[in-house]
């Protein structure tokens, strides 16, 4: 026979995450997390409360946030039109040198944005190995032009996008493309009716990622596409242009930029934010 | 518009589609299946053999999801596979209907949908092709379910979702994976019944593949035994039930299989003992004994008048419907159907030697096919 009180005592060592942690693990544990979270308490505390509203009114700002929004939204829907073909590629077929391609496609994830938008110059630049023909034949050029900061942002998000829908198609279930062809559906069609609408909570995953993604881009677009005021100067750039002129329009862009960050958190939770859950 | 409607769902009398021929052989790493099958239409052909015997291969190579290595499968004057002359028709492109072991039903789309997939595929708007699936869900009993998610269907209902959806692409040939192995046991006999009378109602040639030899007993009108990527045997049900010719479909169908070299009535077996079978033609003989034709004594029969006394021992008692099926090991093994008061006075427990008697009238014997 147990005690009551030793019952309790079982059940509690018993339940997971119940425990009292060790301090080796529990001090750094707390710290790292007081270190993520203190600067943007930060930014709250020293938030121009009072003056959000004139700061955030300014033309500038607001031609800022446009832009960024406009250009973000764009290379979201070139990076779904590319991406997601391209990811049923890697996921559906087999050809040499697929995991070469897979590791390019997902080399600007962990590339440095910099190197990415210099990147971008010798290719798609007026000099570039691209862009000289897009000049000479179409005369269009690229760098530092509303469509460059599109380009340059597409390039960083797009992996976001492809990496999503890569697993999710990998992780869908075949045989039901299967007994789709069976019923005479083309390849298309398979995909059209089929695989698309299982994995369109995961193409719609990937493609807020991928959003946001492109909102925050700063270092490719800054290389790439410069920092005009109207044209390529997106929220981002903003905030770092006014850091130095007006820290509390800096101030007030970075809150505007983090209630983006939340809410694109908001609609992910399902995902992301389920501890120990399949993406 | 009814009259449309039953015309393409209705089946009017129309020219009998083809016979399937498959003369074929798939190879996936080590595996090789090597099958030689038809059907033809209107008939049901259960292929039936153990896990890993290649029926799902052969399944999958015939709806074209997997590519045949060598040989044709024809259905009717259509060529659907032809190794040598590079003939491969997409699964798309083959006018055959399957529904899969699990069925495989769509999970976004109502049952209505489901089965309306393939006129959609085909190119037709969503009304008609509405309407040809309501024709269906109709002669299916489904109708109360059209607006149903699979999800939200038993296992028998998911069952005919996945017949109709076959059925409503109007295929030539019908082939079911293990159509029963997914419900459970009282569903499975609900359905059985159901199933039988829909596939009879198929003017094409249906093949389905089984493990279970009750599935395969009850819905084809023959049987084919596939064994390691070979077929073993052919032939109506009863032909195989009673004149098994492996050690697997006599196991199947609870017979003794015996081997042996005949000459004059008496059959030498393989690994010792004789069995007396006066019908025996002379050459390599099976001998198969259904277990309830054999006696059992505790102490050797002298006045018996069968013609087949052995001595063994038991090694095994199980209980089997309202008999007791025992296992003895004497010069061979073998399996006998006791009653229960039998085991009681005869003290029937394992390590019991015991005689066996056996009629020679009760003995089937026919020759061995050839090996390969």
């Amino acid at each position: 026979m147990v005690s009551p009180a030793a019952a309790r005592r079982i059940r509690r060592d018993r339940a997971p995450g119940r425990t009292r942690p060790p301090m080796l693990l529990a001090a750094p544990a707390l710290i790292g997390f007081g270190f993520l979270v203190l600067p943007l308490l930060a930014l709250l505390v020293r938030a121009p409360w009072r003056g959000l509203g004139r700061l955030l009114s300014d033309s500038q700002v607001l031609t800022a946030l446009r832009l960024s929004l406009e250009c973000a939204s764009a290379a979201t829907a070139a990076s779904l039109v590319l991406g997601v073909p391209l990811a049923w590629v890697l996921a559906r077929v087999r050809f040499p040198g697929l995991a070469l391609v897979r590791a390019l496609v997902t080399l600007p994830l962990v590339l440095p944005p910099v190197v990415g938008g210099v990147a971008l110059l010798m290719a798609l630049g007026r000099n570039g190995i691209v862009g000289r023909y897009l000049d000479e034949w179409f005369g269009v050029t690229l760098p530092f032009t509303t469509a460059g900061v599109i380009v340059a942002e597409t390039f960083v998000a797009m992996p976001f996008l492809v990496v999503t829908v890569e697993g999710a198609l990998r992780s869908s279930d075949l045989g039901l493309e299967e007994a789709a062809a069976t019923l005479g559906a083309s390849r298309i069609t398979v995909f059209g009716r089929v695989t698309l609408p299982l994995i369109g909570p995961s193409v719609l995953a990937g493609a807020v990622l991928c959003w946001a993604r492109a909102l925050g881009e700063f270092g490719a677009t800054i290389t790439f596409a410069g920092n005009y005021p109207g044209t390529t100067r997106t929220l981002t750039l903003q905030v770092y242009n006014t850091l130095e002129t007006d820290p509390q329009a800096a101030i007030a862009l970075g809150l505007v930029l983090l209630l983006v960050a939340v809410l694109v958190l908001a609609a992910l939770r399902d995902r992301w934010l389920r501890a120990g859950s399949a993406p | 518009m009814t009259d449309r409607v039953t015309s393409i769902a209705g089946r009017p009398p129309q020219p009998v589609s083809g016979a399937l021929h498959v003369c074929a052989t798939v190879e996936r790493g080590a595996f090789r299946l090597d099958a030689d099958v038809g059907a033809e239409p209107g008939e049901v052909v259960g292929v039936l053999g153990p896990n890993g015997a290649g029926k799902s291969t052969l399944l999958r190579a015939i709806a074209g999801l997997t590519p045949v290595t060598t040989g044709r499968i024809v259905l009717g004057e259509d060529v659907l596979d032809d190794a040598d002359r590079g003939i491969f028709r997409r699964p798309e492109q083959r006018p055959v209907g399957v529904v899969f072991q699990n069925y495989r039903l769509f999970p976004h789309l109502t049952v209505r949908a489901n089965v309306a997939f393939a006129a959609r595929c085909r190119g037709m708007r969503r009304g008609p092709a509405g309407h040809v699936a309501d024709g269906w869900l109709r002669r299916l009993a489904l109708t109360d379910f059209a607006d149903r998610k699979p999800a939200q269907l038993s296992g028998g209902q998911a069952q005919r979702v996945a017949l109709a959806r076959a059925l409503a692409a109007d295929p030539d040939l019908l082939l079911l994976d293990e159509p029963l192995a997914a419900l459970d046991v009282q569903t499975h006999a609900e359905v059985q019944g159901e199933l039988r009378a829909h596939l009879a109602d198929f003017p094409g040639p249906t093949l389905f593949v089984t493990h279970d030899p009750i599935e395969a007993l009850l819905l084809a009108s023959r049987i084919v035994i596939l064994e390691q990527g070979l077929i073993t045997q052919q032939g109506t049900p009863t032909e195989i039930t009673s004149r098994p010719r492996t050690p697997y479909v006599a196991r199947l169908v609870g017979m003794n299989l015996y081997a042996g070299h005949a000459s004059a009535g008496v059959v030498a077996l393989d690994g010792g003992g004789v069995l007396v079978a006066p019908d025996a033609a002379d050459g390599r003989v099976l001998v198969a004994l259904r277990p309830s034709a054999l006696t059992v004594y505790a102490e050797e029969p002298h006045a018996s008048s069968a013609r087949n006394i052995w001595p063994a021992s038991i090694t095994a008692l199980a209980p089997l419907g309202d008999r007791i099926r025992l296992t003895a090991v004497g010069a061979q093994t073998v399996f006998a159907d006791v009653t229960a008061s039998a085991v009681a006075e005869l003290q029937l427990i394992p390590g019991r030697p015991v005689w066996l008697t056996a009629k020679a009238t009760d003995l089937v014997a026919y020759p061995e096919p050839m090996a390969g």
